[in-house]
């Protein structure tokens, strides 16, 4: 009973749903201002300090608006696909050791899991550009699933090269795997970790493969039919895709949660995580945007072949360590 | 690589990529555009007809108010037009008053359209930073005229402010830092590999279509024809000014943006030139009210092209017929050209490549399909037929 009721609450409270929304909100803050500031802009200013609530404030207020439903659009889709992309996205938070060394959920083969669950979110966004049948919404869609086509097997590639070095298929092994050796796997598999993060900006949606929701060709991509709380539910669930991101990269290359000296592993694991976001931020503001075509040919042509070569080395033992 | 069967994608009039309402329907085969046929007529604001309904002082504001971005440009025409009716000329400190203000223009106008593709390929962040310093130039045309938009310099026979000695050095000092701008933004735009994937070899116009299709200023400049209005048919002081068209080879996007960048650097030149050669003398001469009978045509270099307008006078304080030809409508056959074998994501950025300006080019005109006959239409009666077809369907 006792344990039932603390996994209860670390799965609603600490670090469950209630924190990870409250992360989420920060990062996106954190994402926002700083490209602001790169952008030479100040970025969110009034709600709270230097405008920290602004995200909430945004959710409330989508919360707020009315709620329109095209009137060819799909129902059932068009209602359901808000709440599986938000619930995928938690899902899969759940998998990452954050308060301690194990995860809320783990088990052997969770990182071949949240790669499946990866792919049901962006599956997710082409079913609901599908489901809204406008023009912008469904070529938005049809985008979003070609990009999968680009990104998602040099991702599940690179992955699969922290799974090597640890023998482990589970994020948590890694991570302890990581934690008894004192090393960190960008130190090992450099390769892997830009090949990640380039194919996490693609799965982000983040500028130079923010393609699927180009706003200057295709208004807001399959996002552009939903309004009110469909919207909001869509924007926190890219928020905690934002912070899915930055938590694998951090769990899988830097060491994840672990603890370090006197700060508790969620520290640590906190900091490292918004310095993979910081990364990506600044990545964003950097580039202009990648036509779908040259996006897909250039992640087989270049980071496959990447992903790849990475895996090799490991398996002929480069920067292997018993 | 053909499907076999194409598509029809409407493409505005209301669209994220065009800022003001024209319509384009594309005929398109898997991802490339085969077809592609213009509607424009949805911004007509009945200016000709405003014209022909004020004096010839009044219509300095009504030229101002064409176009928000090239204002000094249709005036400039517009006094030119009446001058020469007139017989007069702008004294020469006027005259190059008028060049120093026309170039500002053109400087502040191609950071604009820079900004303005650089997000259109999405590229947010250079489009923050040209903005930011477009400021300067904002400023500068402040400090000369009082105000950032319209800027109210000409007049029929001259200028309406000098520009004064003390502003002298703070101008110069902003041009210096728009001049280091530039050439680092030129760098980086050579430099940065996703512009550059966006940008070369779309939108192409060979040169021998460029003139075919009657193009006009930068977009006819980037297929590497050399003309400018300011070069083949000087007016104001252009004929005392030393410069440089810029043109370049590339015939495709990119070069339109390196011809913009490359004539803010020649427009510099040409003010610290200006201001340093400024004659001294009167602003303007008087003029009568009443223009005798006749008709002059005038042509302008606008930041976007050759601008022409047209007056026919009946002697008496306004004008009988008065026409406005914005650089944007000569370039809407080319842009078609262009457009034909591209791809359907290249749409807003060779769109946005002939720096577009759809609200100064609508005009209206009623043609009776069956007997081949043009019309013009008061609103009474432009209403009264709106209402019965309405009424019929």
């Amino acid at each position: 009973m006792q344990s039932m009721l603390a996994f209860a609450l670390q799965l609603l409270i600490f670090p469950g749903i209630i924190f990870l929304l409250f992360m989420a909100f920060f990062f996106e803050w954190i994402d926002r201002k700083v490209v602001a500031r790169i952008q030479n802009r100040y970025g969110p200013l009034y709600t709270g300090m230097s405008g920290i609530l602004q995200p909430l404030a945004d959710f409330i207020k989508l919360l707020s608006k009315e709620d329109l439903m095209p009137e060819s659009a799909d129902k059932m889709i068009f209602t359901l696909t808000p709440l599986l992309s938000f619930s995928l996205v938690l899902t899969a938070l759940f998998l990452f050791p954050m308060a301690s060394s194990r995860a809320i959920i783990s088990f052997e083969g969770d990182l071949v899991f949240l790669i499946f669950v990866l792919t049901l979110t962006i599956l997710n966004s082409a079913l609901a550009g599908y489901g809204s049948a406008s023009p912008y919404s469904i070529i938005g869609g049809v985008r979003s699933a070609l990009q999968m086509i680009g990104y998602e097997i040099p991702l599940a590639i690179s992955l699969a090269g922290p799974a090597f070095s640890a023998e482990s298929l589970s994020i948590s092994g890694i991570v302890e795997w990581q934690a008894s050796r004192g090393l960190w796997m960008i130190l090992l598999q450099p390769l892997g970790f830009i090949v990640s993060t380039a194919c996490l900006l693609a799965e982000l949606e983040m500028i130079p493969f923010d393609i699927p929701e180009a706003e200057t060709e295709i208004v807001a991509g399959w996002m552009t039919e939903f309004s009110g709380r469909k919207l909001a539910l869509f924007r926190v669930s890219k928020d905690l895709k934002m912070l899915l991101a930055s938590s694998l990269l951090a769990s899988l290359y830097l060491g994840g949660a672990q603890p370090l000296g006197l700060a508790p592993p969620i520290i640590v694991f906190l900091a490292k995580s918004i310095f993979m976001l910081l990364l990506m931020s600044l990545l964003r503001a950097l580039f202009a945007r990648f036509r779908i075509d040259q996006m897909i040919s250039g992640m087989w042509k270049y980071l496959i072949p990447l992903a790849i070569l990475q895996v090799m080395l490991v398996c002929l033992g480069v920067g292997r360590i018993k | 690589m053909s499907y076999g069967s194409t598509i029809k994608v409407p493409f505005g009039p209301q669209h994220p990529a065009l800022k003001e309402p024209e319509h384009f329907l594309f005929k398109i085969d898997g991802d490339i555009i085969v077809n592609v046929k213009p509607r424009i007529g949805y911004n007509h604001r009945g200016i000709e007809k405003a014209f022909e309904r004020r004096t010839y002082i009044q219509n300095i504001y009504l030229a101002e108010r064409i176009c928000g971005i090239c204002s000094d440009a249709h005036t400039t025409c517009y006094v030119q037009a009446i001058e020469d009716l007139l017989g007069v000329e702008a004294p020469p400190r006027a005259r190059y008053i008028r060049v120093i203000v026309a170039e500002l223009e053109r400087i502040h106008s191609h950071s604009l359209w820079l900004g303005i593709a650089a997000h259109e390929i999405g590229f947010d962040t250079l489009f923050m930073h040209l903005w930011r310093d477009r400021e300067a130039v904002m400023d500068i045309l402040e400090l000369i005229s009082g105000n950032r938009v319209h800027y109210a310099m000409n007049t029929i026979g001259g200028v309406r402010r000098d520009i004064v000695s003390e502003t002298i050095p703070k101008v110069i000092g902003s041009l210096d830092f728009l001049e280091k701008r530039t050439k680092y933004y030129m760098k980086v735009l050579r430099s940065e590999p996703t512009v550059l994937k966006r940008t070369v070899d779309i939108g192409v116009l060979k040169p021998e279509d460029a003139v075919e299709l009657c193009a006009v200023g930068p977009t006819l400049r980037a297929s590497g024809v050399k003309n400018d209005v300011r070069r083949d048919d000087p007016y104001a002081a252009y004929d005392e000014i030393p410069f440089n068209i810029v043109t370049d080879d590339g015939c495709d996007v990119f070069s339109r943006i390196l011809v913009r960048c490359g004539e803010i650097l020649e427009s510099i030149n040409m003010i610290r030139y200006a201001l340093d050669h400024m004659p001294s003398g009167m602003l303007r001469v008087r003029v009568p009210m009443v223009v005798k009978p006749g008709e002059a045509v005038s042509r302008v270099e606008a930041p976007r092209g050759e601008l022409i307008h047209y007056v026919k006078s009946n002697g008496s304080t306004r004008p009988e017929r008065y026409k406005v030809r914005s650089p944007t409508l000569a370039n809407i056959p080319a842009l078609c050209k262009m457009l034909i074998g591209q791809h359907v994501a290249d749409i807003p950025i060779i769109l946005a490549g002939i720096d577009p300006c759809f609200a100064c080019m609508d005009r209206l005109v009623f043609v009776d399909v069956k007997t081949n006959k043009k019309k013009a239409l008061d609103f009474e009666s432009f209403r009264k037929i709106v209402r019965k077809r309405h009424e019929l369907l």
